[in-house]
């Protein structure tokens, strides 16, 4: 297999909870890879890390102490490079039992340092799009201008002209009716599924490796996701572009994905093919995917009339976290030979079909 | 490449004229009303020291039209102004009109030098402790520095001010604003740099301008241009930036008059406060009435430029 375009390996980025001592563990260790021309969908609940393990790829952490540790390795046709190369020369962990207990960073060199290798990254090789669009856009510029200043900034045309020409030709390519005239609006003038075509359009201009969609349909009426999912899959076929989706809907993740990454307490639980990750009636699944999957409302649950499944229990409290599997408090697969692991051990990804991996002590002998 | 909206600018001109048409006018009443209602009567100062017969008291009053009823006097007065005449000084005999273009040319002066005082020294502290956070240990202290000089006195700063220049080094020279040598306007820089630091302002600026800065710095159309590898200052500019800072000078323009006219009087300062002062002992309506007019009109115009440069920056905020 070639090598993956975006390879995230052991990533942890921490926050100080309310003390330096005590940390929120938003991304604590996860490894997960981006193929080439591939779309790989990380789903979870609020809090579970998926965005800030997106913003820690594009380098945009702020606020202490941050990314810690691990390595993103980038490999495009133009750039291969590992996003967070020497930068642990500017962390001292002290760990004790496994776990993190100090942190110290020296923020400044960290932050010059990783500035050094996002340069000419962020907007060219990986772009970004984010959820409430029309809060993303600059609401005293016009869209087109800032499309022109991404194409200005990232796609070697210089001339104003050329530049505005490419940003039509853009909003052209996302379905934005009469681009010439849109080109002149400003966000607060357009509804939220035109500004998120037009931050798409501002995305794609520089033709990216890259696209991080982050909870790209989240704020929009239930009939302009559908759009916008549309959109994504048609443009992700016509140019090849890989694409990081971060989502909570379980159908923009079915609709969209190659390969899908459950999160759970800022870990990866569970790591496949879409097709046999999201299928209820497959074997082999986390419990936490399974639950998941079935708090999703489908046609027989509807005609049925059957109650909506909830998860029971609240997310993991990621400051206090426990010393075992962290979906241990609300799991209900746990059998009596299992018990005293799944609450003492925390469990290691294993293989469970080629390319599958689960983090469950069920399947781990 | 940015097309100034030129016709949303013209209406939110035309309207705040017309508003400030109409609060002039309420000003003008309000003034009149309560130096009418006020105790002490100009023609008794006007005569200080003599012993006046009743007839001549009389003479004087019916010379000076103030035998009308009060609503008379003042659209009689209101009459004049409109035809371009604020009447004569009861003090000085000069018309009112004349001084007034002279001595507010002085303030204005005063009051925009400042006001780039105030600015040069804020807006620095406040983007470099905005930017870098309480990263930055250096931006603690120069926002303490900012509160030092807030707090002193005008009153007290004007003074130590002049100590310094004339006993502690002979840089400025106070004698005289009419000084032949060619440094004659350095004179005018310390009132300047006393009421520019010690009005007060300082402080709140830094702090109003930090806060918006930093609030601009998290929204999420920042983020979005950093993941678009732009420039985060470019883009926060507008917001960030310059409407705050015609926000500040909007509201700051009526302290900053009242501040000047304690400045005025203590570096002999031929402007509008010095001269209201004036006017305000020697019951001088007519020149009191000019200079609230004048006073207004400066706040009005502070105002309207805030509006001017917000429908620039933001014309749909404008339209709605």
């Amino acid at each position: 297999m070639a090598q993956p375009l975006l390879k995230i390996e052991n990533l942890r980025t921490y926050f100080y909870a309310h003390s330096k001592q005590a940390f929120v563990r938003s991304v604590d260790g996860v490894s997960l890879e981006v193929g080439q021309r591939e779309t790989v969908g990380v789903v979870g609940e609020s809090g579970s890390g998926k965005s800030i393990t997106a913003m820690s790829v594009m380098g945009l952490i702020s606020g202490g102490p941050g990314v810690i540790g691990g390595s993103i390795h980038y490999a495009s046709d133009k750039v291969q490079k590992n996003l967070l190369e020497g930068l642990e020369n500017y962390v001292q962990l002290e760990e004790g039992n496994g776990r993190v207990l100090t942190v110290k960073k020296d923020e400044s060199g960290w932050q010059k340092a990783s500035e050094k290798l996002m340069a000419g990254m962020r907007g060219k090789e990986i772009a970004m799009i984010f959820q409430n669009p029309r809060a993303s856009l600059n609401p005293y510029i016009t869209v087109g201008e800032q499309i022109t200043e991404a194409v200005r900034l990232h796609s070697g045309i210089s001339a104003v002209k050329e530049a505005r020409e490419r940003a039509i030709h853009w909003l052209e390519r996302v379905k934005i009716d009469s681009p010439r005239l849109r080109y002149n609006s400003y966000p607060s003038g357009m509804s939220g599924g035109m500004c998120q075509r037009a931050m798409i359009a501002m995305a794609l201009s520089s033709e990216p490796s890259l696209l991080i969609a982050d909870e790209p349909t989240t704020g929009l009426d239930a009939t302009i996701q559908s759009k916008i999912v549309d959109l994504l899959q048609e443009l992700k076929n016509e140019t090849g572009i890989s694409t990081l989706l971060i989502s909570h809907d379980i159908s923009v993740i079915t609709r969209l994905s190659d390969r899908v990454a459950v999160l759970y307490g800022g870990a990866v639980v569970e790591y496949g093919p879409a097709s046999q990750l999201l299928d209820a009636q497959a074997g082999f699944k986390h419990p936490y995917t399974a639950a998941l999957l079935a708090s999703v409302p489908n046609q027989q649950k509807i005609r049925a009339r059957a109650n909506l499944q909830a998860i029971e229990g609240e997310v993991p409290d990621t400051i206090n976290t426990p010393p075992g599997c962290r979906f241990y408090a609300r799991c209900n697969q746990i059998t009596p030979e299992i018990r005293d692991k799944c609450a003492a051990i925390h469990p290691e990804l294993k293989d469970v079909a080629p390319g599958h991996q689960v983090r469950c002590w069920r399947f781990i002998n | 490449m940015k097309s100034i909206p030129l016709r949303i600018l013209a209406i939110t001109l035309l309207k705040e004229l017309g508003l400030a048409s109409l609060l002039l006018l309420g000003v003008s009443f309000v003034v009149f009303v309560i130096l009418y209602a006020a105790p002490g009567d100009p023609f008794s100062v006007l005569l200080e020291g003599q012993l006046p017969s009743e007839q001549a008291l009389a003479g004087i009053r019916a010379a000076m039209g103030a035998q009308q009823s009060w609503y008379g006097q003042y659209f009689s007065w209101l009459h004049n102004v409109l035809g371009g005449n604020f009447g004569t000084s009861l003090h000085s005999g000069l018309p009112v009109a004349g001084e007034l273009v002279k001595v507010s040319l002085n303030t204005l002066y005063l009051t925009l030098g400042s006001m780039l005082v105030t600015l040069c020294i804020a807006v620095p502290i406040a983007l470099y402790s905005s930017m870098r956070g309480h990263a930055v240990a250096i931006s603690w202290p120069l926002t303490m520095l900012g509160y030092v000089f807030s707090a002193l006195p005008v009153f007290w700063l004007g003074y130590i001010a002049i100590y310094v220049s004339v006993h502690g080094f002979d840089f400025f020279p106070l004698s005289s604003s009419g000084a032949s040598d060619g440094n004659g306007w350095l004179y005018t820089l310390v009132p300047v740099l006393v009421l520019g630091l010690g009005s007060g302002t300082i402080s709140e600026v830094i702090r109003y301008l930090r806060e918006e800065m930093s609030r601009v710095m998290a929204e999420d159309y920042i983020r979005t241009e950093r993941a678009k590898g732009a420039s985060v200052w470019r883009h926060a500019f507008k917001e960030g930036l310059l409407l705050p800072v015609s926000e500040i000078i909007a509201a700051k323009i009526p302290f900053i008059l009242g501040g000047a006219v304690i400045v005025e009087q203590i570096f002999n300062w031929p402007g509008m406060g010095r001269m209201a002062w004036q006017a305000a002992q020697d019951r001088d309506f007519p020149v009191i009435m000019g200079i609230a007019l004048v006073a207004a009109i400066f706040v009005r115009v502070g105002s309207l430029i805030q509006r001017i440069v917000y429908t620039a920056v933001n014309p749909q905020g404008a339209r709605d």
